[in-house]
């Protein structure tokens, strides 16, 4: 597009003159040229300038030919650009209109001139008188009409321009006041020109076709002129209808150049309309007539040896458009829901692209190319030529050529024969790098497709481009674009190409002398699926590139080329071809074949283990399947297996080829292996099943199957499970037979190329000792011994954790540190070392972590047979079955830090269970009963409350009672005043002699008196805990218990608080400890009143048929405060045994509260004769006593 | 005239293409059809552009090179069957006719049990056959 001349690609402009007062010029023409259209102004500093610029032009009216040298004038445009003005404008002074008659008259003279020269050119005159602020005077109105009239003008073509240079504002209106008169006098202007020329076309005034064309033409330029956009187009499209007439019927001109001429004139033509249709946003208008402008011209192909223009053309063509639709590509993004043509002429969505139509370009231009080569070696013009061509010039219609000549200080030109034209065009086309230009084509429309993710159409440029660059020999460039080309094809699996492109990336390297690209490319296409059947679809190798027509031949014939010299016996190919590609010794080439390598192809390697499990130190068997493409048969020299544990690692050898020279450094002393064959087949899987031995637990994963073909070529491939082994790329897609890479099915579809080795199992006992329950509060100890049966133990370490059996949480250090002490309900207290080893011995180095429920503990180094134990103290808080792990980590081996450990686990559950059930109650003393209100009346606290006399003796028995299936040894019980308060509140004593240590059977009680006597009155006493000493009976458990005889525990156990209350009544009965049948006894009924107050007692007693008594049965008494009242009953037992006393109730009148005594303390016994009682020890009698009870 | 079809597998690899010309432009009429899968990629990704084609099989004419037309055709399964022809003056109604036959005769290919799907096409009986409907669509159109 940069190649039209800008008057062509720009709309026309409006161009005016300015004659006299030049000192004003430079404002006027800056407004002018920043007006919307800009007008171009021609500035004549005086009058007589105006003639030299009129007259010319004149000239070449005056020869108007009957006959036209040609179609349209190259400087047409141009001279209404920047000569031929619309309007001149004459410009006086004030000076010059209001002094003396002289000026005036030389003014008058001069307006004479310049009508006598625009009129018959019907160029636009304009006046401006110009008037400056410093002129107070104004002009006076007659010389105003008199200017008129002189100048035979309207009124308003007379202006007053004042350029007060001071007030900007008022400069501006009134230049803009000019501007407007300005625009419409040369809106007139070309309205009337292009009028003129219609009517001559209307009348068909025109001598001849051409000049049909040039009136179309002109007609259309003048609308443009006047931005009637409708009407230029429609005057294009006729010129340019008329043009394509011409065709058959012009014979002006040498053919060839006739057609030239046409075509350029056509193209200029096209160019103008598509660029108004894009422009006013008619896009599909301006595909639809780009095709047609295509179709109609496609075929006027001109003579044979001028063909390469018409294809330039075309190209040109197709640039032109494309570069249109690029720059108003705003346009076709609002388009883009329109709808594509109608059914007659669908468009694509392709046809709104200009990638599409730079492709074209470079489609034609490439045949241009070929053409032009064609007539260079068909034509015979020799170096002599190039003088002859040049004095040809473009002549002065668009589309011609002529011979310049001189003659005598003057150029005349001379019309070329066909023959000196295509001279001329030849050697222009030999100047033209066509190669720079096909690739830039191309560059854009590779890069225009890419942004529209066209990627296919973006390969195809791109493939087309890299055989550009790679003919004019830039294989750098070439290199790299075939190789994105070639990354599509191989995913989409077009073989046909990825063959082409391959064969062009070959050679590239071959050029570059890239021995390892070379071999991978060659490799590469050697094993594609290309068949023989595909010969049916012949291609010719000119379309091939340098690869040849894919078939099974070719295939062959690179493979042996390959290995040819690989191997390097270079056998049918010729020698000094490879003279760059040279394997050596120095430059070993390795190629690294992974799991997405387009190599895959060539070398396939499926390693499966046939066990997924193993022992260490026990041989497994591995199979290792390798597979290739390559259509002939390949010899592998050595394959080296790699496996993760490199003492793994091992070596195949062909035994058919001789043995190489020396084993690398890193091979040495791997173990080696030696194969029947080592022949690889087409699409044959070839399987070796060898032994694998690994001695480390842990993964055995094989990692990659070198092979070596020749002595400086190895394939690394990368080992893959034959269960998660993709298919092949590319030959997925070909009907072949499917192998499995190994016999056995099973291993085919889940063989991994990794398997677990095992720990070695353990040969070490670890013993957990402990048995039975554990006690809540004892420090219970679990016995761990640790026992070598034919390991050694080194650098051992047992781990013990606690676990709660229910489920609940796990006794994690962080959960215990959180909660308080209580919340532990089970606490591994410590590990206690071996017997016998002093824990001195166990050195600072040793592991020894212990946590609430986990612990960490190091195990010192044994031999075999030897064993260490330890022990294990764990505390219950709460009666709560707990699970004991203990793990015991070792390595066998000594020094070995980073041998494999051996672990051996063992847990074991142990209940926890509560030893004793303490209990309590009180007791009054014996025929002793104090009135308590608090029992009489229960309020609503004081009921759970005991209630005990204020400083009375009470009896408190504290029960303890072995709930746990161990018999245990009760050592003391004791109560414990924790309180200070309690030493003054109430004395506390034992009752009675201790029977301990006591032995406390299973399900049996153990009982203990205390006598207790309050002394502050208080609801809510406080009396202590009761300490119970305990331990594991050693008698009896034997074995079974595991804690330690001198260790004793202390269970405690709160007593409940007390109610302690005056009582205001106290019974007592008092009578003799027995009686004798007959013999009278005296039966006591002491009533004490602890209160200031006198005392209402009623009271009856019932008669017992076991005695007769004397005394009032039923009365009221008074007992006076402070005192007591006591009734006395002489009684006589009528029978003997443990008899019943008269019975007794008692009701106080002042509480209302009524009493009668329990049977037990009114019973006696009554011996039927004296009795004779042998004392020997006081004490005795008080255990009676308390039996009695 | 049909100078080549094609079907045209998921991974937009080629299952099964033939040219039918005597000029060895094969290549380049693979290379017509490889950059049409473009288009049809295009259309089926932008329904809305396509608009009224939204449940139709037959894609219409894909692109125009200088000298062929290409027309796309996309089975319910997805695969697509593209033909390219000489004649710059085709009725639509032949060649949704050609590609009801075409499919037709690949259904009955691909239903084959020895066939597997995704796999090139070898059946010479589906070569057959697609050569005739080939030819009898230059007659049918001529």
């Amino acid at each position: 597009m940069e190649e039209y001349p800008e008057e062509w690609r720009s709309p026309p402009v409006t161009l005016v003159a300015l004659v006299g007062c030049p000192e004003h010029h430079h404002s006027i023409t800056t407004h002018f040229a920043s007006l919307q259209p800009p007008i171009n102004t021609l500035a004549l500093p005086d009058f007589s300038k105006i003639n030299l610029l009129l007259s010319s032009s004149d000239n070449n009216n005056n020869n108007k030919e009957s006959i036209p040298g040609g179609i349209l004038k190259r400087d047409w445009l141009l001279k209404h650009r920047f000569k031929v003005p619309a309007v001149v404008a004459a410009l006086f002074s004030y000076h010059q209109l209001s002094a003396d008659p002289s000026q005036w008259l030389d003014v008058c003279s001069q307006i004479e001139n310049l009508k006598s020269l625009l009129r018959p050119k019907n160029i636009k005159l304009l006046l401006l008188v110009v008037q400056s602020s410093k002129d107070d005077n104004s002009i006076s109105e007659d010389r105003m009409i008199a200017l008129q009239k002189r100048a035979e003008l309207d009124p308003k073509h007379v202006l007053i321009l004042s350029l007060d240079l001071d007030d900007s504002f008022q400069l501006q209106q009134s230049l803009d006041r000019v501007s407007t008169s300005f625009a419409e006098l040369a809106t007139a202007y070309y309205r009337d020109e292009g009028r003129r020329i219609k009517t001559r076309l209307e009348k068909k005034a025109f001598g001849s076709v051409e000049f049909n064309v040039r009136y179309c033409f002109k007609v259309a330029v003048y609308a443009e002129f006047g931005r009637d956009w409708v009407e230029a187009v429609r005057f294009y499209e006729e010129a340019y209808r008329i043009l394509r007439e011409m065709i058959g019927t012009s014979t002006r001109l040498p053919a060839t150049q006739r057609l030239v001429e046409i075509k350029t004139v056509a193209e200029l033509l096209h160019f103008k309309i598509a660029t108004l249709m894009l422009h006013s946003g008619k896009v599909i208008e301006a595909v639809t007539w780009f095709r047609q402008h295509n179709t109609a011209y496609k075929r006027l192909v001109g003579a044979p040896e001028a063909i390469f223009l018409h294809w330039e053309w075309m190209s040109k063509q197709f640039l032109v458009f494309a570069e249109l639709l690029e720059t108003s590509s705003g346009a076709i993004q609002s388009s883009s829901t329109l709808v594509f043509g109608n059914a007659d002429r669908p468009l694509t969505e392709w046809e709104f692209y200009p990638a599409y139509y730079y492709q074209l370009a470079a489609h034609y231009m490439k045949e241009k190319r070929l053409a032009l080569e064609l007539s260079i070696t068909m034509s015979d013009f020799g170096d002599e030529a190039d003088s002859s061509v040049d004095s040809v010039v473009p002549s002065v219609y668009i589309g011609q050529f002529a011979r310049l000549l001189e003659h005598d200080n003057s150029i005349a030109t001379q019309p070329l024969t066909d023959e000196e034209y295509i001279r001329y065009a030849v050697a222009e086309g030999k100047r033209f790098q066509d190669s720079f230009e096909i690739v830039a084509l191309l560059k854009k429309s590779y890069e225009l497709f890419s942004n529209l993710n066209a990627q296919r159409m973006a390969s195809l440029c791109g493939l087309q481009m890299a055989r550009e660059y790679f003919s004019v020999g830039n294989f750098c460039d070439a290199k790299q674009i075939f190789d994105t080309v070639a990354t599509l094809y191989r995913k989409e699996g077009w073989v046909t190409f990825l063959w082409e492109v391959l064969g062009y990336l070959r050679e590239c390297s071959r050029k570059q002398a890239a021995i390892k690209d070379f071999i991978e490319y060659s490799l590469e296409m050697a094993a594609l699926p290309v068949a023989s059947e595909t010969s049916t679809q012949s291609f010719i190798s000119k379309e091939c590139g340098p690869a040849g027509p894919a078939s099974l031949h070719q295939r062959e014939s690179i493979h042996k080329e390959i290995f040819g010299l690989v191997t390097g016996e270079i056998g049918s190919a010729p020698i000094e071809e490879y003279d760059d590609l040279k394997l050596t010794g120095d430059n070993p080439i390795h190629l690294e074949i992974d799991l997405v390598s387009p190599l895959r192809l060539v070398l396939l390697a499926s390693v499966a283990f046939h066990h997924q499990i193993i022992k260490p130190g026990v041989a497994t068997s591995v199979t290792f399947s390798l597979l290739s493409q390559l259509p002939l048969d390949v010899e592998i020299d050595q394959i080296e297996v790699q496996f993760n544990q490199s003492n793994c690692n091992f070596i195949i050898i062909n035994p058919q080829k001789p043995p190489l020279p020396a084993l690398s450094k890193d091979q040495q002393g791997f173990r080696v292996e030696h194969a029947a064959s080592l022949v690889l087949t087409t699409n044959k899987w070839l399987r070796l099943t060898y032994a694998v031995k690994s001695e480390c637990s842990g993964k055995l994963e094989c990692l990659s199957v070198t092979a070596k073909v020749g002595p400086h070529l190895t394939i690394g491939c990368r080992a893959e499970s034959p269960a998660s082994m993709d298919d092949l790329p590319l030959w997925k897609f070909e009907d072949r037979v499917d192998t499995f890479p190994t016999k056995d099915r099973a291993l085919a579809f889940y063989g991994q190329k990794a398997a677990q080795v095992e720990e070695a199992d353990p040969q070490v006992d670890l013993i957990l000792g402990a048995s039975g329950p554990a006690l809540v509060g004892e420090c219970f100890s679990v016995p761990v011994s640790v026992v070598s049966r034919g390991h050694a133990v080194h650098s051992g370490e047992l781990k013990i954790n606690l676990v709660d059996v229910r489920g609940g949480g796990l006794f994690s250090p962080r959960e215990t540190e959180a909660a308080s002490m209580d919340s532990h309900h089970v606490e591994l207290l410590g590990i206690s070392g071996s017997e016998g080893e002093d824990e001195s011995q166990l050195g600072f180095d040793k592991i020894k972590k212990i946590q609430q429920s986990f612990g960490l503990v190091s195990v010192p180094s044994m031999k075999d047979g030897e064993s260490w134990s330890c022990k294990l103290e764990i505390k219950w808080h709460r009666p709560k079955p707990v699970m004991l792990f203990v793990s015991l980590g070792y390595s066998p081996h000594t020094g070995e830090l980073t041998s494999q450990k051996v672990h051996v686990h063992k847990n074991l559950q142990i209940e926890g269970k509560t030893p004793v059930l303490i209990s309590q109650h009180f007791m009054h003393p014996f025929r002793q009963n104090p009135l308590l209100l608090s029992r009489i009346n229960p309020g609503l606290d004081s009921d759970q409350l005991a209630s005990l006399p204020l400083n009375e003796t009470s009896i408190l028995v504290v029960c303890a009672k072995n709930c746990c299936g161990v018999p245990l040894q009760i050592e003391s019980m004791s109560i414990e005043k924790n309180d200070d308060g309690i030493e003054k509140s109430c004395s506390l004593q034992d009752g009675a002699q201790d029977w301990l240590p006591a032995l406390l059977v299973p399900g049996e009680d153990f009982k203990k008196v205390f006598v207790l006597k309050p002394e502050v009155k208080s609801s809510k006493l406080r009396l202590g805990m009761v300490d119970l000493k305990w331990r594991r009976s050693s008698g009896l458990g034997g074995q079974s218990c595991s804690t330690a005889p001198e260790d004793s525990v202390v269970t405690k156990h709160e007593l409940p608080d007390v109610n302690v209350e005056l009582s205001p009544i106290i019974v007592s009965f008092e009578c003799p400890p027995y009686a004798v049948l007959g013999d009278p006894f005296t039966y006591l009924i002491k009533i004490r009143n602890q209160t200031q107050l006198l005392q209402e007692v009623k009271f009856s007693l019932a008669d017992t048929q076991s005695s007769v008594l004397s005394g009032s049965h039923n009365d009221t008494t008074f007992v006076l405060p402070k005192s007591e009242r006591i009734l006395s009953y002489k009684t006589v037992p009528l029978a003997s045994g443990l008899q019943q006393l008269p019975k007794v109730s008692l009701t106080s009148v002042r509480y209302s509260a009524g009493f009668q005594p329990s049977d037990v303390s009114s019973t006696v016994f009554v011996f039927p004769s004296k009795p004779h009682f042998k004392i020997a020890n006081p004490g005795e009698e008080k255990i009676k006593s308390q039996l009695a009870e | 005239m049909i100078v080549c079809v094609a079907v045209v597998g998921h991974q937009n690899n080629p299952l099964y293409i033939q040219s039918f010309t005597e000029a060895d432009d094969a290549l380049k009429l693979h290379h017509i059809v490889h950059c049409s899968l473009d288009v049809i990629d295009e259309r089926v990704n932008n329904p809305r552009k396509s608009g009224p084609m939204l449940n139709e099989t037959f894609l219409g004419l894909l692109y125009p090179t200088e000298n062929y037309k290409v027309y796309g055709y996309l089975t319910n399964t997805k695969v697509k069957f593209i033909l390219v022809t000489t004649d710059l003056d085709v009725r639509d109604a032949d060649v949704r006719n050609f590609f009801r036959r075409f499919h037709a005769a690949y259904v009955d290919a691909v239903s084959n049990p020895f066939h597997v799907p995704g796999k090139k096409i070898t059946s010479r009986t589906f070569a057959e056959r697609v050569s005739n409907i080939v030819k009898s669509f230059g007659f049918s159109s001529g």
